[in-house]
């Protein structure tokens, strides 16, 4: 016998601290009370003889025992008395719990999970009532969903809420978190439960260290599962309007399948393709698929499998950027080969003689200057000596380009050789401004940073020398790409699975200004190694990956299949536990012993209580016959009040 | 107390039907509502009064009629000898209650005087303790009445109840008989029988109103008991429950019992009363009912 919430020191004395109360509030009760009467003639009468009630402290002695015995009761109900050794058979379970992406394909008998659910509930059932459980979900993380509990209700609810997530399963954790919270949290330790599919990523394979007391509740395997494991989607680098679509699809069955896939832009079959993939292989299928606009772009696996969802991938394409380029100048055909060879560029060429104000992208003012300066970025060819927004020191003929300056991004990888101007007009740069190219006497093509931003170019380098350079094109495609850096910014979507992921810049990429960041805009924590940047989610959503002119967009919404089967040790124990093995199940007491208690206290109410109430008296026999007509009594007779009360004064 | 508190004036309207009853006749006691023997009738115009149903048609004040349309009846105005006499216990055993016996008292009182004197006749109140204080007498109709509340209310409680003496003291004092109301609890230390015998010996014609509070007969408290008596000042130990309770209640019963059979033995009433009953239905029912009151 002993208690489980008290031990027998806190029992007694918290008995006798009942015990003590209950007494004073006893006698504080019984104690003799005052009060007035009209008379006392009728007392006397009523008065029980002194042999019966002398001097007696305590009147009511069964009603102070039945209280005691009651409290006593409740008491015991409270501390949960039990019989048996307290030792025996009491042990503390883990039960892992598998929740992987694998634990939402089918089996022969229906989804994973729910058989999971099943067989966690049957283990639970199988062992003795006073054994302890805890709960933990294991997927990519191990977390506990509930500590060593033993109320099954509890337990069956935290079961009951486990679902699959959408990571494989980190199962040397999740061992690793069960031995340890045996160890810290236990009294006896009992068993490790592991109840799930076993599949876990092949890095994970040899890193499983199955615990001794490890118990294995193995579910059916799941069919034949074949999945995407990504989707990645950039422009091509030599047509920025034809995207370059990847699909890699994964067979996790132990045969070799054919897939079909199928690929859609926003609803709308645009590809399919067949490939064959041996056990275990991954392929990569690609496709080229051209469009300007944006959209959903959708990958899916056309063949039925046991676990649908990994055959099917979203993208959200954003639709190609241009910026608006006006040109006022007299001389648009010197212009056109420059900006029809960007595709991001909207050109529109004007007169200067229409000139009016701009208020979006870029404009260009060819040997022309306005009333009144741009309000947007703006590249001025040999603007008017007096009206220049730069002054113009003088104009120089026939004369060598110096040199270029190449750290900056408007000058970079242009060069030229012995190249000779006829005329060019040389600038007065004032602080701030960055020379570009310059003479031996000066700046010919200045820039002006701030907003909005300013380029001037003392000649016109399509109608110059320099017309039969590489330099020429470059030189406006640098100024662009200076003013308008989100057009030449390379996006690269891919949609991939949760979980870890890995990404591996170009050698020459600056890093400095690395940005992780998830759906909320909030930053996520990633590891950089040389130019590997390692980042992990446990839900999906979408990260965007921000490095100079480069964004990658990760869009995790693919499950994380592992693709081994862990094999538990020959010696694990394996199934539920028929009930004869788990114990005998003890049974409460507590229910049995708070019902007597609360019995014995309403016993002692109705008997001694004062709540009783007193029983009518009869009608005033002679207020009865008040209306009666008068009448002399038959009998009357003089009763002496009894002499056994005893006067005070 | 005052007036207001006491007795209410729709109460009192109700009471104008009634007359105090008596069963014999006593010479000098007046009262055209009651048989008698005596001979004599008024003859001085006293007041007014509305026409009730039954009244004597040569009493109406006809002129009134023809000028108001209403029926008036004229009252004339006789001269008792002997009054109505009332005795109303004001003991300290008078305080107990909820309302205070005390207070049940004086109302009763204010209301059989109301009664006596809407019938033109004379009251004479009589409170007593130990002896009796001083008496208030009053006649000559309803108007009359403010004084004897007057009165009634200005009483205040006085020591213990001696009924021999106050015996002694009211047959000497009073030698003529006539009708006595007693309005007490009766609880004398002493007996209150005899004296109230002798009373009814002397010739009077006896009218005992038993007031008791509920916990003066069924005592609410359970245990061990401290008593002290109210008047005396006597204290008693007691171990009360439910079997002293109805022991208890038996022999207050039994009290009550024994004064009943006195009042009857001698031609007299009783009337038993709970402080608990309304005042309405202690007149219209149980006083009526022991023909301590009548509707004329």
């Amino acid at each position: 016998m002993f208690l489980l919430n008290l031990s027998l020191g806190e029992l007694l004395g918290l008995f006798a601290a009942a015990s003590g109360v209950l007494v004073a509030l006893y006698l504080l009760d019984r104690s003799r009370r005052r009060q007035a009467v009209a008379t006392l003639r009728f007392w006397q009468s009523a008065d029980r003889p002194s042999a019966v009630r002398h001097r007696r402290r305590i009147q009511q002695p069964w009603s102070l025992a039945l209280q005691l015995i009651s409290v006593a009761l409740l008491l015991l109900a409270i501390s949960q008395l039990r019989f048996g050794d307290p030792d025996a058979g009491t042990r503390d379970h883990v039960l892992i719990l598998d929740t992987s992406a694998w634990m939402s394909a089918r089996g022969p008998k229906g989804v994973l999970m729910t058989a999971a659910r099943a067989s966690a509930l049957a283990y639970l059932r199988a062992l003795p009532e006073r054994d302890r459980v805890m709960v933990i979900r294991a997927d990519a993380l191990a977390t506990p969903a509930i500590g060593f509990e033993s109320n099954r209700r509890v337990l069956a609810r935290a079961i009951a809420q486990s679902r699959p997530s959408s990571s494989a399963l980190n199962l040397p954790q999740a061992f690793a978190l069960a031995r340890r919270m045996q160890r810290l949290e236990s009294r006896q330790p009992g068993e490790i439960v592991y109840i799930g599919a076993g599949r876990i990523p092949r890095t994970d394979l040899g890193q499983v260290a199955a615990p001794p007391n490890l118990r294995l509740i193995s579910l059916p395997p799941p069919g034949d599962n074949f999945g995407l494991r990504r989707l990645t989607v950039h422009r091509a680098a030599e047509d920025p309007q034809l995207w370059e679509i990847s699909v890699a699809a994964h067979n996790y069955s132990r045969t070799a399948q054919t897939v079909r896939v199928g690929l859609l832009f926003a609803g709308a079959p645009v590809g399919t393709r067949t490939a064959t993939l041996a056990p275990g292989e991954e392929k990569i299928i690609d496709f080229r698929y051209r469009n300007r606009s944006g959209g959903w772009l959708e990958a899916r696996l056309l063949t039925a499998d046991s676990f649908p969802d990994d055959d099917r991938a979203t993208l959200e394409v954003p639709s190609e950027p241009s910026v608006p380029v006006t040109v006022f100048s007299d001389d648009p055909d010197s212009f056109r080969p420059v900006l029809a060879a960007n595709s991001w560029m909207q050109a529109r060429f004007e007169r200067p003689s229409a000139y009016h104000p701009v208020e979006s992208g870029i404009v260009v003012l060819d040997r022309f200057c306005p009333d009144s300066l741009p309000v947007v970025d703006s590249i001025w060819i040999e603007p008017p000596i007096n009206r220049s927004p730069i002054p113009v020191r003088y104009v120089e003929h026939n004369v060598a380009l110096a040199r270029w300056r190449s750290d900056h991004p408007l000058a970079a990888g242009l060069r030229t050789k012995d190249l000779r101007l006829k005329q060019t007009e040389v600038f007065a740069a004032a602080p701030g401004d960055i020379p570009i190219a310059e003479t031996d006497t000066g700046p010919i093509i200045l820039a002006r940073p701030g907003k909005p931003k300013m380029v001037l170019l003392g000649f016109h380098p399509e109608r110059s020398e320099m017309r039969y350079e590489l330099a020429a094109p470059l030189l406006f495609a640098n100024t662009l790409r200076w003013m308008a850096p989100e057009l030449f910014r390379r996006r690269e979507l891919s949609a991939t699975t949760v979980g870890g992921t890995t990404v591996t810049f170009e050698p020459d990429t600056d890093l400095a200004g690395l940005r992780v960041t998830a759906d909320n805009q909030e930053s996520l924590p990633y590891t950089l190694e040389g130019n590997t940047a390692r980042f992990f989610t446990a839900t999906p959503g979408t990260v965007r990956v921000q490095t100079g002119d480069r964004e990658l967009v990760y869009s995790q919404i693919l499950p994380q299949m592992a693709d081994a089967v862990w094999l538990a040790p020959r010696q694990a124990r394996r199934g539920i536990p028929s009930a004869s093995t788990a114990g005998p199940a003890n049974r409460e007491l507590w229910p049995l012993l708070a019902l007597l208690g609360l019995a014995g206290l309403v016993l002692e109410w109705q008997l001694y209580g004062r709540g009783r109430l007193p029983s009518a008296p009869a009608a005033h026999p002679a207020g009865r016959s008040e209306g009666m007509k008068p009448k002399r009594p038959r009998f009357l007779t003089r009763r002496r009040p009894p002499s056994t009360a005893r006067r005070a004064s | 107390m005052p007036e207001e508190t006491l007795i209410d004036r729709q109460f009192l309207e109700k009471l104008e039907r009634l007359a105090i009853q008596w069963q014999r006749s006593f010479g000098g006691l007046a009262g055209g509502h009651n048989l008698s023997r005596f001979s004599g009738a008024g003859q001085e115009f006293l007041d007014h009064r509305h026409f009730h149903q039954g009244d004597d048609l040569r009493a109406v004040n006809w002129r009134a009629y023809l000028r108001l349309e209403k029926m008036f009846l004229k009252m004339f105005q006789v001269e008792p000898r002997v009054p109505v006499r009332l005795l109303l216990d004001t003991s300290r055993s008078m305080e107990t209650g909820n309302p205070r016996k005390f207070d049940y008292s004086r109302q009763l009182a204010a209301a059989l005087a109301y009664i006596a004197l809407v019938r033109l006749d004379t009251v004479a109140i009589h409170p007593f303790a130990e002896r009796f204080g001083e008496s208030f007498k009053c006649a000559g109709g309803r108007h009359r009445i403010g004084p004897a509340v007057d009165f009634l209310s200005g009483l205040s409680l006085g020591s213990r109840t001696n009924f021999e003496e106050l015996a002694r003291q009211f047959i000497s004092t009073y030698s003529q008989r006539g009708l006595v109301i007693v309005i007490s609890d009766f609880l004398d230390d002493g007996d209150a029988e005899r004296p109230l015998q002798f009373m009814a010996d002397f010739g009077h014609e006896l009218l005992l109103i038993h007031l008791w509070a509920e916990e003066d007969r069924t005592p609410p408290w359970d245990g061990e008991l401290e008593l002290t008596d109210l008047e005396s000042g006597q204290r008693l130990e007691v171990s009360f429950d439910q079997d002293a309770r109805q022991r208890y209640t038996a022999a207050f019963d039994d009290y009550g019992r024994r004064l009943q059979s006195l009042a009857y033995r001698t031609g007299g009433r009783y009337v038993g009363l709970s402080t608990s009953l309304a005042l309405e239905d202690a007149i219209f029912g149980s006083l009526m009912r022991a023909q301590g009151v009548a509707q004329k």
